[in-house]
């Protein structure tokens, strides 16, 4: 890739000695930009760019047009197509939770997630807040708050009125069935009414034996036939009705949208007013406080000994929350960013596990025949296991350290705690570690575990003998040879299989979180399969968006690496 | 007095029941700061005496020293030189040579210690190359660089193992010169090992005809008498250089037709001829193209 650079830049820059003789030295450190760039669009491994940014420094400009049309246009024209058939297939595909969310609904759905997120963050703002910003929120709210019911009244009309225009065209809409509705009705009646009164009279015919009982049983038989036939018109009719009901006029719906919308925002405010006013930590505070002096004037007044002990107990009980008031927070829910930070974290910590056991254990099948034939049945064995069950086998093996309570366990207690010492601040707090992640981690790990491994060994035993005879004429010793040759010529395609191993783990990882409910993005699409609320759906397919774009980011990072621990043109060739 | 020594070794592969003889019956002996080269086919076992001789490889039989103690294990002082350059590709060259300076010099400071990489860098004229990866470099800066690495290491006996095979023909006379340089400013004991009988005849003091394997061997050796400096200009003037010139050459083609005899003696191919090419179409351009391997064999 390289020499392709190089040489384009030779080309290039003779191209220009001949359009313009005695500039070239002008051109110099804009060529260095150029290249600069192209060759970290090549390192990160998108390539697309690659025209557009020659087209920007004016080289060959007709070449790069068709490029950018061949290798940009045309693969966003095909993507935007597929949406654009996603838009049209989807909404009209009915399912028993609503019809498939399009493209649009998606995309509304995310911006809800983010203003839901955005919410978390002001009411915990909020909690926080302290003395005159305090005051100074608390009239901006009410500020804001007043505005939005004002403009959820007027919304609020408007939907109504809507809805009542709306519920007018759909009895417009429905009368004609109803009018069929009743009219069959009332046929069905007098149709049951004359079977009933044949029934009755081939009855006496058969007990006065003018008929024969068979006739009797015909007769019923040919009466539920025509019962079914008339219910099932009925059904038909009641069907159509439903249908009418179930779809309400688009502006309708859109306007109980958009109030609904509103309605949120007054009932936030309304939350975060509350916070503000009862439930934040200097009120709460100051609330302790004004109990404790109470108190403390009614024990200085207090005779009986009883009532002494009982409120010398209250004060301290008191005093005890006043110091914890300081370090509440407020528990934030988990909205859609926390958790993909948290299934990041959960990849990250499984990632480096396997990284951690793989390369070593790799290392040493690479270099020893003998450790890789007491490895390959275990590796043959357990490599194909579901993570399904290692997440089982976790939770009962890895559990068992935790108990008999795993919150109050060093490493929980460790991980969650908001100051180290009481003064560092503990970066993980946020995530809320729990045996869950740890088992979902774990998970992760094992089964990131294999491609690392069995690529460490593939890239340490396929070292260039010439390479293993310049460490021995030069007597280096096994950890210089190990530093020296063994790693370097091996990395790149340990860095291969890392790769493999962090998009595994990423797949992994989902799967696991849904199965565990450990918090992360699996948990969230198990969570809103579960929950069935009109948004859920649109929401799955949002995290199932999110998942492939870290995943693809992930991905990309990996290259990078691989190709930073490349010696050669990014193959793995010495 | 014979610095460098091999006697009677031989090389075998497999096991016992179906042993393949690479080398046998090798008797080689160097004197001190003498320059010798190995001349051979390729597959005759060059690579293999090369191996030994720098202690990779140990001998089925017989045994192989250097000023009297056998070789037992490869070392700094038997500068071995690899044919593929095998240099370490994700260093650059001066790390390279670091690498080799810091395990034979251990107790010099940074800056010895980089002054003599610059000193062996400048020795081979890639000063201006020092920072860069193998990959960079043109096959003949990269087999330069690893010459500066072999003789960094300050070897007694510097062993070529086809230095130059892999060059084109304009980089490899330069590179001759250069190498012959070298020796002749710092003499050390030379066992260079080629295909090339002038690049044989212009650098060694003698050359060593080995046999065609299998059980390849060393045959009578031709002494090359000519004055040093050589001048490649003048070669092909000299006498000396002509007369050695034409009996190697001539002898190694005498191997190569007795190899090929011996080789038709121990399989005698079957006697066999098409009866028929003609193709159903008659295509015939094909036709004739079809029957020339007839007429050959």
């Amino acid at each position: 890739m390289e020499r392709h650079v190089h040489s384009a830049a030779v080309q290039s820059s003779f191209g220009r000695l001949e359009h313009q003789p005695g500039n070239t030295m002008a051109d110099l450190p804009k060529d260095k930009i150029k290249y600069g760039l192209l060759k970290f669009i090549d390192l990160s491994g998108f390539k697309v760019f690659d025209p557009p940014i020659r087209l920007i420094f004016g080289e060959d400009p007709q070449k790069q047009i068709r490029d950018i049309a061949k290798f940009m246009l045309l693969p966003i024209l095909f993507v935007g197509m597929c949406i654009w058939m996603w838009h049209i297939i989807g909404p009209n595909h009915k399912t028993k939770s609503g019809a498939v969310p399009g493209p649009w609904t998606v995309w509304n759905a995310y911006g809800e997630s983010a203003r839901f997120d955005e919410r978390e963050q002001e009411k915990m703002e909020d909690f926080a807040l302290e003395g005159a910003e305090r005051i100074e929120r608390i009239s901006l709210v009410k500020k804001q708050l007043d505005e939005f019911e004002s403009e959820a009244k007027k919304l609020q009309k408007i939907s109504q009125e809507t809805e009542e225009k709306g519920n007018e065209e759909q009895e417009k809409r429905l009368a004609p069935f109803k009018a069929q509705m009743e009219s069959l009705t009332a046929k069905i009646k007098t149709a049951k009414a004359e079977r009933k009164a044949a029934q009755v009279a081939l009855a006496e015919k058969v007990t006065l034996g003018e008929a024969k009982p068979e006739e009797m049983i015909a007769l019923f038989a040919k009466h539920s036939e025509a019962n079914t036939a008339d219910s099932e018109a009925k059904a038909l009719i009641k069907a159509e009705m439903d249908e009418i009901r179930s779809d309400p006029p688009q502006e309708v719906q859109k306007a109980k949208l958009a109030a609904n919308k509103v309605a949120d925002e007054v009932q936030h405010f309304k939350k975060r007013l509350d916070i503000l006013e009862n439930s934040n930590k200097e009120v709460s505070k100051e609330k302790i406080l004004t109990t404790i002096a109470e108190k403390k004037t009614e024990l200085a007044a207090a005779t009986d000994p009883k009532e002494i002990a009982k409120l010398s107990k209250s004060i301290a009980i008191a005093e005890s929350n006043l110091a914890k008031a300081d370090e509440k927070k407020l528990a934030p829910s988990a909205t859609i960013f926390w958790q993909t930070k948290r299934s990041l974290a959960t990849v990250f910590v499984g990632f480096m596990l396997a990284a951690l056991i793989a390369i070593p254990v790799g290392i040493m099948c690479g270099l020893n025949k003998i450790v890789m034939a007491c490895l390959t049945p275990i590796i043959s064995i357990f490599r194909p296991v579901s993570p399904v069950v290692w997440l089982l086998i976790f939770q009962i093996i890895v559990g068992a350290f935790f108990l008999p309570d795993p919150a109050k366990h060093p490493l929980f207690v460790t991980l969650n705690n908001e100051y180290w010492f009481g003064w560092i601040k503990n970066p993980f707090a946020f995530l809320g570690t729990n045996p869950a992640m740890v088992f979902s981690a774990c998970t992760v790990a094992m089964c990131a575990l294999w491609p690392a491994l069995v690529n460490t060994a593939l890239g340490v035993s396929a070292i260039d003998k010439d390479h293993m005879n310049v460490a021995r004429v030069l007597k280096l010793g096994f950890w210089q040879r190990l530093f020296k040759i063994v790693i370097p010529s091996s990395l790149p395609l340990v860095f291969a299989g890392l790769r493999i191993s962090l998009g595994v783990g990423w797949m992994v990882l989902i799967a696991a979180e849904a199965l565990s409910s450990s918090d992360g993005l699996g948990k969230f699409v198990w969570d809103e399969y579960q929950n069935g609320s009109s948004r859920s759906f649109a929401n799955i397919i949002l995290a199932c968006f999110i998942v492939g774009i870290i995943g693809f980011f992930l991905d990309r990072i990996m290259i990078v690496l691989q190709k930073l621990v490349s010696f050669d043109d990014g193959s793995a060739t010495a | 007095m014979s610095y460098l020594e091999m006697n009677q070794v031989d090389v075998s592969f497999g096991p016992v029941s179906n042993r393949t003889d690479v080398l046998s019956n090798i008797n080689l002996s160097v004197k001190e700061n003498e320059f010798v080269a190995v001349i051979g086919f390729s597959g005759a076992g060059k690579s293999t005496l090369m191996s030994l001789l720098a202690g990779l490889q140990q001998p089925t039989a017989g045994e192989v020293k250097m000023d009297g103690k056998l070789i037992k294990e490869p070392g700094p002082d038997l500068g071995l030189m690899f044919q593929n350059y095998s240099l370490l590709p994700w260093l650059t060259v001066n790390e390279n040579i670091q690498l080799a300076v810091k395990k034979v010099f251990p107790k010099l400071s940074k800056s010895e210690r980089n002054d003599k990489i610059a000193h062996y860098v400048e020795m081979v004229k890639l000063g201006h190359a020092g920072d860069k990866l193998p990959h960079e470099l043109s096959g003949g800066m990269r087999q330069r660089a690893s010459l500066a690495r072999t003789l960094s290491l300050d070897p007694k006996v510097l062993l070529l193992d086809e230095p130059l095979s892999a060059l084109d023909a304009l980089t490899r006379s330069e590179l001759q010169d250069q190498i012959l340089n070298i020796w002749e400013t710092d003499k050390r004991t030379v066992v260079m090992i080629t295909n090339d009988v002038d690049e044989a005849v212009l650098m060694a003091d003698r050359i060593v005809p080995l046999t065609m394997g299998p059980k390849a061997t060393l045959a009578e050796e031709f002494v090359v008498n000519m004055e040093r400096p050589r001048d490649r200009r003048t070669l092909n003037d000299h006498p000396e250089f002509m007369r050695l010139k034409t009996e190697i050459t001539l002898f190694m083609m005498g191997l190569n037709k007795e190899s090929k005899a011996a080789a038709a003696e121990v399989v005698p191919m079957p006697d066999i001829r098409p009866k028929d090419f003609s193709l159903p179409s008659a295509n015939i351009r094909l036709k004739n193209k079809v029957s020339q391997p007839t007429s050959a064999a």
